[in-house]
């Protein structure tokens, strides 16, 4: 598996959702890059950038995002899940390739964590990153802009946790939100997951519009109560009749990291409507995981 | 546009050359698609519209201002590879010292002194490393906001200044220098030592007033840098002499530039600038591997796209119909006073190269502003050093977005210092205008 985390700056929420992001890692056992993407300079001048930061590179002076990079190094280090091997970050170590500079570290477990650095528009480079590797799970902070939050679920091609107001204190819990779509049974795994790693008890929700719940609802509430008892996680079950998004805003308030589904529907459609999970993503107050089927 | 119908006083020709222009600003602007594809579909629709025939257009593409940029680009390339910022931090140290108003009046006039020559490119290339090596020395113990925006800001702006003191400092002026001869009917004549003396005092002007201006602005929290100074000697000082290579560098471009002030009304710029890349590479100074990877040649051909433009729109008449509509525009007012004539022009060309680029911003706009009445020479020059006037935002000119993409100054800044350098260089021009340029047109044989 391949986990990937977007960080923007140096400030405490950056050093949070990196911390999260590691921690998450290493429940999966999966390989975890953190990306920084850079602005990119215009067209215009693009060689003349270049030329500077050559000339700068020779007294050691480096492009602002490796600072970010060295930055994400040593939070990770101070986290514990660098091996012990590698004590300082060394810009010498930076490979440029295929229009992206990366460093790979060993991580404490034996999976790998790769430094990374791009420049250009934030959602085309972390589409073009996704595309290159094959993540699994994107893990970003709050995008702030609803319309960028809608374009990051929607185009990128992974499970997207969206970090938002975290408070690393808090005792979260995780609110799963359980239907009849493709994508449940991972959310309901995923979830899993999470609870284990985080020590998290696990509030599983079903929301039907009408007081009738279908067949494929009672189905995959039946089966997630299954599983997580298999599993031995605390947990508890509901079936509650509302609007789904209102319901899972309010059941999630600001203490849940709100695990559901990414959707599968039409793009067109996404595009101009959105979703339930793209609406929810856009108003919680918490963080949010959505699943890719 | 296409199909709509066009006023009389316009040729068919012209309309076209008219929808072509506002879709490649258009397109400059909001960078839908690579600049180098931008450079194709002008040339594509040049033809396609019937502007010009394919011949002409191709022709119109390689133009000596174009060899110019090519060649100024790929020499800039070999000077930096050469490492001589080391020596530049030698020579400022030891002309400045430590107290930071002379190291900033030392950063301004070296960086404008050498941009006029070099190109702004090259300069901040080389200072920069120099510049942020002494902020991070000083901002051991705690940061230095105001030191790090004046020394930054002193390479951006004084290397902005400084291009536009010879016609080699930029693209632009170059650019302006072929559109003024290529107008041979208007009887202008303008050499490499012309356009030195017709703006060299704007130069020396704005080193003054800028580096008084910017140590207004940011006050340095400290009045002497001595630690800092004393490391970066540290650093720079095991370089001994000047080596053979160092040397031959600076000989090569020292005969190019005389050969530009001696040779370029007979062989033109543009060819000097390719020689002076030739012998870097014959000397083996650089390899053409490097050359190639570091000059970007998208760009070129981008200005070689607009420049064929600005040629099309002249000779499509275009240029004359938008000059002689701006002239309308003002109720007369351009003829009667004629300042109004240069403040419309400054306002214009200050406004595209702020949201486009300087170099475009004259390729597009020099024929429409030599179209627009007033003394060609005194216009075409007005346009050029208007150009560079983008000190306003991060984005418009090359040494502030390379000072900006350092990530240690901030939009505000350029905004904070940036008003007051433009109202001085606008002011500074209008002054060379009304008192200097008349001076020496009726003092020497220039046209």
């Amino acid at each position: 598996m391949r986990f990937l985390i977007a960080i923007k700056d140096t400030t405490p929420e950056s050093k949070n959702i990196l911390h999260i992001g590691v921690k998450i890692a290493n429940g999966f056992s999966a390989d975890l890059s953190v990306i920084f993407v850079g602005k990119k300079s215009s067209a215009f001048i693009e060689g003349d950038v270049a030329l500077a930061r050559r000339s700068l590179a020779v007294w050691n002076i480096h492009h602002p995002g490796v600072e970010i990079l060295k930055w994400a190094f040593e939070s990770i280090k101070e986290f514990g899940f660098l091996s012990n091997n590698y004590t300082e970050f060394d810009p010498a170590n930076l490979i440029e390739e295929s229009g992206r500079i990366r460093m790979v570290l060993p991580q404490s477990s034996g999976e790998k964590i790769r430094l990374l650095l791009r420049e250009g528009d934030l959602l085309n480079e972390l589409h073009k990153e996704t595309q290159y590797r094959d993540y699994e799970l994107a893990i970003i902070g709050n995008p702030f802009k609803k319309r960028m939050t809608h374009k990051l679920i929607q185009f990128l091609d992974t499970s997207v946790f969206i970090i938002k107001n975290i408070n690393p204190t808090w005792n979260y819990k995780i609110l799963l939100c359980v239907d009849d779509s493709a994508a449940t049974k991972r959310a309901i795994i995923f979830g899993a997951i999470i609870s284990r790693q985080f020590d998290a008890p696990i509030h599983a929700i079903t929301v039907s519009k009408t007081k009738k719940f279908g067949k494929g609802y009672r189905n995959a509430s039946r089966w997630v109560q299954k599983y997580l008892r298999m599993q031995k996680l605390p947990h508890t079950i509901s079936m509650i009749t509302g609007r789904p998004t209102e319901v899972f805003l309010r059941e999630a308030s600001t203490d849940h990291i709100i695990v559901m589904g990414k959707s599968t529907g039409g793009e067109l459609k996404q595009f101009f409507k959105g979703s339930k999970p793209i609406h929810t993503a856009q108003k919680a107050k918490s963080p949010i995981l959505l699943v890719k089927p | 546009m296409y199909w709509l119908p066009y006023p009389d006083s316009i040729s068919t020709r012209g309309y076209r050359a008219l929808i072509l222009a506002i879709m490649v600003v258009s397109l400059i602007i909001t960078e839908p698609v690579p600049l180098p594809a931008i450079a194709i579909l002008i040339a594509v629709l040049e033809v396609s519209f019937r502007i010009a025939p394919a011949n002409e257009v191709a022709k119109s593409y390689m133009s000596d201002s174009v060899f110019f940029i090519m060649g100024s680009l790929m020499m800039a390339v070999a000077i930096i590879h050469q490492g001589l910022d080391t020596r530049l931090a030698l020579a400022i140290i030891h002309y400045t010292g430590n107290k930071i108003h002379n190291i900033v009046f030392g950063f301004v006039s070296i960086s404008a002194l050498l941009a006029s020559f070099v190109g702004v490119h090259t300069v901040v290339a080389l200072m920069l490393p120099v510049g942020l090596t002494l902020v991070r020395y000083c901002s051991a113990r705690q940061p230095v906001p105001n030191i790090t925006a004046l020394l930054l800001f002193s390479i951006a702006y004084g290397s902005t200044i400084g291009s536009i003191g010879t016609p080699s400092g930029g693209a632009r002026n170059a650019i302006m220098v072929e559109f003024i001869r290529s107008n041979s009917d208007n009887g202008v004549t303008l050499s490499y030592f012309h356009w030195i003396i017709m703006t060299y005092p704007m130069v020396l002007i704005g080193i003054l007033t800028t580096a008084f201006l910017l140590r207004t602005t940011f006050k340095p929290e400290y009045l002497s840098l001595d630690t800092a100074i004393r490391k970066l000697k540290v650093q720079v000082a095991h370089k001994g002499r000047l080596s053979a290579k160092e040397i031959l560098t600076i000989g090569i471009f020292v005969f190019t530039f005389l050969c530009w002030v001696l040779l370029n009304e007979r062989i033109g710029m543009g060819i000097i600038a390719l020689a002076g890349a030739f012998l870097y590479m014959a000397a083996g100074l650089i390899e053409w591997k490097d050359i190639n990877k570091n000059t970007n040649w998208g760009v070129i051909l981008l200005f070689a796209g607009a420049i064929s433009l600005g040629v099309q729109m002249k000779n499509a008449g275009t240029a004359v119909w938008i000059g002689q509509g701006i002239i309308g525009l003002t109720g007369g007012l351009m003829e009667h006073f004629e300042v109004v004539r240069y403040i419309v022009v400054i306002i214009l060309t200050t406004v595209m190269s702020n949201v486009m680029n300087s170099a475009g911003a004259v390729a597009v706009l020099g024929p429409i502003t030599l179209n627009m009445g007033g003394h060609p020479l005194f216009m075409g020059l007005t346009t050029a050093i208007a150009s560079s006037f983008s000190f306003l935002s991060a984005v418009a000119a090359p040494a502030c977005l390379i000072i900006y993409s350092s990530g240690l100054v901030k939009v505000t800044d350029f905004l904070k210092a940036g008003w007051r350098v433009t109202i001085m260089s606008i002011l500074t021009l209008l002054a060379m205008y009304y008192l200097y340029w008349p001076l020496v047109v009726g003092f020497t044989n220039f046209k």
